[in-house]
């Protein structure tokens, strides 16, 4: 089947989600992107579905309260870099940023 | 520049320094060295935790939000904007795009710029998060989470300036309207200002209305000061203008480009073709919430007479001249001690007069702010008062300013206690004139009414013998009537 | 098995009565968590140092249980059963973890799912696959697989599950158990590893309704860690459990189960279709009107795509933060991208991936519009149609799937365009906020097969009501699974 979908298209995804697929993990992604492509054609002739307020949230009749402004201690710093693989005195090190 | 104008829009990012907590998390919002210290598990994103939103930075932004004539949104949302960086924990940074409304869309601000008044159309304003803080090092870089969720605002202007002094009297102006509402300190030492600058020139021949005579947009980031917005405008103009000149112009692409502080260039970054795809979204974790009519009348009678306002209004009502106005007005709580003042009664230029000399220097010497000080509006009337009544002199007026601050009692209690209660009981000063003028016989006799020059060397030997207190103008008249008198 | 084949009340009043301690329970309870590690791979933690609690008034105090392993636990290994956090211990509690230690319970393993609750097999854990205590051979569906092969086997009265599609529901009918999972947002969702956000639910698998009851009145109520819970301090769901059903109203919808809608079908599809129209039958002769609905046929086919096109976008952002660089094992690269790339190339399995690409697909600023708001707009057509119905009927009931536990072999997770709706429509559960409840209804080829029966958000009393009495008025009330 031509396709809208391309192998090197997923690729890129996944890339861009710094996921590397391999060959079989990438004709999955393609195998299912078309069966998707195709139910959403489906919904595409909906009538006026254009019109319909997408659902964002689950409960969307909802109201609710903001938080008061009031702080709470900070977590201890045993505690937020115990499962850390490499910190630096009380930060986490990372190879060195460059770039924007 | 000569043939061409520049069209230059403005990303003002602030944080909002002035909440208790941050924007998502009850973590404190709270500048500190000390790495890692104002945390909750939300801040690092540790799994399973969810964004709370602070109704305090709500409410601040709504703030702004009115200040800078936008609308306000009836429900509001935030949205993902979704990319990779090591400072941003959750993979994500919740901020609120165009649609649906952010927290205002859609203002104008009215500054000056040079004596001139100028305006900008604000395009929109947001509420979001900021990222953690990256510290680089030779092989390896390090993050501090302290920064991470403090809430962020950013302002999105309309490409409506034209020169790199207007965008930074922009910057000023909105660094003033942030401080008057009390919502940030907006330094941008403390990192709490960042700007993005988007700038193109177009042939000043051409209608600036029509978009197709618009020039191509570039888009410097992360400039974090109001010179470094200055420097970098006015480099992309020459930039620009020189491309322009080599007919290299047309073929330049929609870029962005980053501001090189050091070098003073702004250094390519990407093409407008390889910009990141954000997949924004909205935020499922965050019901949508109404933001009441109450709630926004409230915060509307909250917002104070901001600094535009208070100057022009100083200049046309009380008379001041445009420097002593601007001097007042520099910081919301001087022009606030300053209306205080005036509104006890006391005439503005004398209290202008005060304020911007004798307590701004003070101010400044101790490096404490105004509700620190002691010499409170009350008192500075009390002082004026005693000058005016002559109790004491202009410059006896200073001295007990003095006092004032270092006894720490009013004005009225220094007088009494130094004894500097001007002499204007013209039968004290009669005793103490008839004993100068017993005493100095030779000086008597060469005093000539049509070159009274003498005169002052009477009142001199008048003030050392009261220690100053003579009211000088009462005890010049009096000597000047006895040394008549013996003439005749 | 003396003990742990007991509901909560029968374990309750023993250890009020001292005819059993705490520890004793607990004994029991890991005992049978070691043998069925062994039988059925369920676990990825046993605690084996669980130490008794204090008996109180509290139903819940004393008893073992078990936790899926996306729920945080305090100093305890979570790992959502993926490699990105194999090592990962939280230092705090979720909040239903947080409520069930205050109510005495006492957890005794960590279960086995799906990773990160992103399938239906029970076969993408890092740990490997779970299998079914009824039959070695079948799946248990996930993707609360661990902790539905546990409850149905007798290691402990319940434990507790997530459900973003059909998570607690679907297993629980596999297995021959109770999965229930209240309104979106009665049970706080802090600490709970995400899937997608606006589907993911907490809920709980137990032997019989009354259990499932007690347990969610503890995990239940509003937190201020969790904007989208709410207030439901009014709604006592044990207490009001009565039995009473006499002229409530349910429907089914004829599109899903009427057996013409399908090519084919098997004989298992069909015995299984015979055997819910039994228990639609049975509910009539409780006094319960049952009427058969038609829904929009485009709108159903519609929903298994925008479960996907929803549930992936979301996750993908919500998994964005599993880079190893604050928690995880750390990857290697010269620089953060190539380091943040080999932890989750190497941490995530190929499901996980597949999805990711899928959502990230669906999210593009060029796509969005035609996919994900288009599946967000649908999403509200099909809640809005279930709303319809709840305006006339106290719930929708449907079978669960399209037969008994599937065998093993021939699993698979990928969405497939035949894909009846029967498989997939306890998604509109999700997609509305529903309280749902899965019950065991019979059996095929002698694998328990179950029913489900959806309500309407805030209403979790009368849904479990009636599931409460059509649960007594059949046989499969407390059964452990036998091997078969």
């Amino acid at each position: 089947m031509s396709s809208k979908f391309t192998k090197e298209m997923v690729d890129d995804y996944a890339d861009k989600l710094l996921i590397g697929l391999t060959e079989e993990e990438n004709a999955s992604v393609l195998a299912e992107f078309e069966i998707i492509d195709e139910t959403i054609n489906t919904i595409n002739k909906i009538q006026d579905i254009e019109k319909v307020e997408p659902m964002t949230h689950c409960l969307d009749d909802f109201e609710y309260e903001l938080r008061e402004d009031e702080p709470e201690e900070s977590c201890a710093l045993e505690d937020i870099l115990k499962n850390c693989d490499v910190t630096n005195g009380r930060e986490i090190e990372v190879p060195k940023v460059v770039g924007e | 520049m000569g043939k061409y104008k520049a069209k230059i829009g403005l990303e003002m990012h602030c944080e909002i320094s002035e909440t208790k907590t941050k924007v998502f998390s009850s973590a404190k919002n709270e500048y500190t060295e000390q790495a890692n210290s104002n945390i909750r598990p939300v801040d690092m994103a540790f799994p399973g935790v969810l964004p709370v939103v602070n109704k305090e930075a709500v409410r601040m932004a709504l703030m702004a939000s009115m200040a800078l004539k936008c609308q306000q949104p009836a429900y509001m949302y935030f949205e993902r904007k979704n990319y990779y960086y090591p400072d941003l924990p959750k993979g994500f940074q919740l901020t609120q795009e165009t649609k649906p409304i952010p927290v205002g869309i859609y203002g104008e601000v009215t500054f000056e710029c040079n004596g001139e008044e100028k305006r900008v159309r604000i395009n929109n304003l947001h509420l979001e998060e900021d990222a953690a803080s990256l510290d680089h090092y030779d092989d390896y870089s390090t993050i501090d989470y302290n920064r991470a969720g403090v809430p962020l605002l950013e302002l999105v202007t309309e490409p409506d300036i034209t020169s790199a002094e207007e965008a930074v009297a922009f910057l000023e102006h909105m660094r003033s309207v942030y401080q008057y509402l009390g919502i940030s300190e907006a330094d941008s030492k403390k990192g709490q200002v960042r700007c993005d600058v988007n700038v193109s020139i177009m042939d000043e021949n051409l209608d600036e209305n029509d978009p197709h005579n618009w020039g191509t947009k570039i888009e410097v980031k992360n400039v974090n000061s109001f010179g470094g917005v200055r420097d970098a405008i006015k480099y992309e103009i020459k930039r620009q203008t020189k491309l322009k000149e080599n007919n290299e112009y047309d073929t330049m692409e929609q870029q962005t480009r980053r501001w090189d502080e050091e070098s003073g260039t702004t250094i390519y970054m990407r093409s407008k073709v390889d910009a990141i795809d954000y997949k924004y979204f909205v935020e499922p974790n965050i019901p949508k919430f109404k933001i009441s009519s109450e709630w926004l009348k409230e915060i509307k009678a909250s917002i104070p007479r901001l600094a535009y306002d208070r100057k022009k209004e100083y200049m046309t009502k009380y008379g001041l001249s445009d420097y002593d106005a601007s001097i007042l007005v520099k910081q919301k709580d001087i022009s606030d001690y300053f209306e205080e003042t005036v509104s006890l009664g006391c005439d503005a230029k004398q209290v202008a007069n005060w304020t911007n000399g004798m307590i701004l220097s003070y101010l400044n010497s101790k490096e404490i702010s105004i509700n620190e000080f002691f010499l409170n509006p009350y008192m500075l009337k009390e002082l004026i008062d005693l000058i005016n009544a002559k109790t004491i002199s202009s410059k006896q007026g200073k001295e007990v300013f003095a006092k004032v601050l270092e006894k720490q009692k009013s004005p009225q209690e220094i007088v009494k206690s130094e004894g500097m209660m001007q002499i204007t009981d013209t039968s004290e000063l009669d005793q103490i004139i008839d004993e100068v003028i017993r005493e100095n016989p030779e000086q008597v006799a060469s005093y000539d009414p049509e070159r009274p020059k003498i005169l002052d060397y009477f009142i001199g030997q008048i003030m050392k013998k009261t220690r100053g207190k003579a009211n000088p103008a009462t005890a010049s008249q009096l000597m000047k009537e006895k040394l008549n008198d013996l003439q005749k | 098995m003396k003990y742990m084949n007991k509901s909560i009340e029968e374990l309750h009043e023993m250890l009020v009565k001292k005819e059993v301690t705490s520890a004793e329970l607990i004994k029991e309870s890991l005992e049978m968590s070691h043998k069925i590690q062994d039988e059925c791979n369920a676990f990825v933690t046993i605690l084996d140092d669980a130490q008794p609690v204090e008996v109180t008034d509290n139903l819940l105090s004393g008893i073992p249980c078990g936790l899926k392993d996306n729920y945080s636990t305090k100093d305890i290994l979570s790992t959502g059963s993926s490699n990105t956090l194999k090592d990962y211990v939280p230092f705090f509690d979720a909040t239903a973890v947080s409520k069930l230690k205050a109510a005495g319970a006492v957890f005794v393993n960590k279960t086995v799912m799906d990773e990160f609750g992103m399938g239906g097999t029970g076969t993408t854990g890092h740990t490997g696959t779970v299998l079914n205590p009824w039959d070695k051979t079948r799946m248990t569906a996930g993707s609360s697989a661990g902790s539905a092969a546990a409850v149905a086997a007798g290691v402990y009265p319940y434990a507790t599950g997530s459900d973003t599609g059909d998570s607690i529901r679907k297993p629980a009918a596999y297995c021959g158990i109770v999965g229930y999972k209240p309104t979106y947002g009665m049970i706080s969702r802090y600490g709970l590893f995400p899937f997608a956000s606006s589907l993911d639910h907490l809920g709980v698998m137990t032997r019989n309704v009354k259990d499932a009851a007690i347990v969610v009145d503890a995990m239940k109520g509003i937190d201020k860690n969790d904007m989208t819970s709410w207030d439901s301090s009014h709604i006592h769901l044990r207490e009001s459990l009565d039995g009473k059903v006499k002229g409530k109203k349910l429907c089914y919808v004829k599109e899903i189960v009427d057996l013409s809608n399908y090519e084919n079908p098997s004989a298992e599809l069909k015995e299984h279709i015979a055997n819910f129209m039994k228990t639609v039958e049975l509910c009539k002769s409780l006094g319960i009107e049952v009427e058969e609905v038609s829904v929009d046929k485009t709108l159903l086919n519609a929903s298994p795509a925008v479960y996907v096109v929803i549930s992936c976008a979301e996750a993908t952002s919500n998994m964005s933060n599993l880079t190893g660089i604050i928690f995880g094992p750390r990857g290697q690269g010269d620089n953060y991208i190539e380091m943040m790339k080999d932890h989750r190339t190497k941490g995530f399995s190929p499901l996980i991936k597949r999805r990711f690409v899928i959502g990230s697909y669906v999210l593009q600023s060029q796509n969005q519009e035609r996919y994900f708001r288009n599946a967000q707009r649908v999403r509200r057509l099909l809640v809005d149609a279930w709303k319809d119905l709840f305006k006339k009927y106290d719930g929708v009931i449907l079978p669960v799937g399209s037969g008994p536990a599937k065998h093993l072999d021939g699993s698979k997770d990928i969405l497939d365009k035949d894909t009846a709706v029967l498989e997939e429509h306890l998604q509109i559960g999700n997609f509305g906020g529903f309280p749902s409840i899965t019950i065991p209804n019979g059996f095929i080829s002698n694998l328990p097969v179950g029913v489900n029966i959806t309500g309407n958000c805030y209403d979790d009393a009368n849904v479990l009501n009636i599931a409460y009495a059509l649960e007594e008025a059949m046989d499969y009330k407390n059964q452990i699974a036998k091997e078969v």
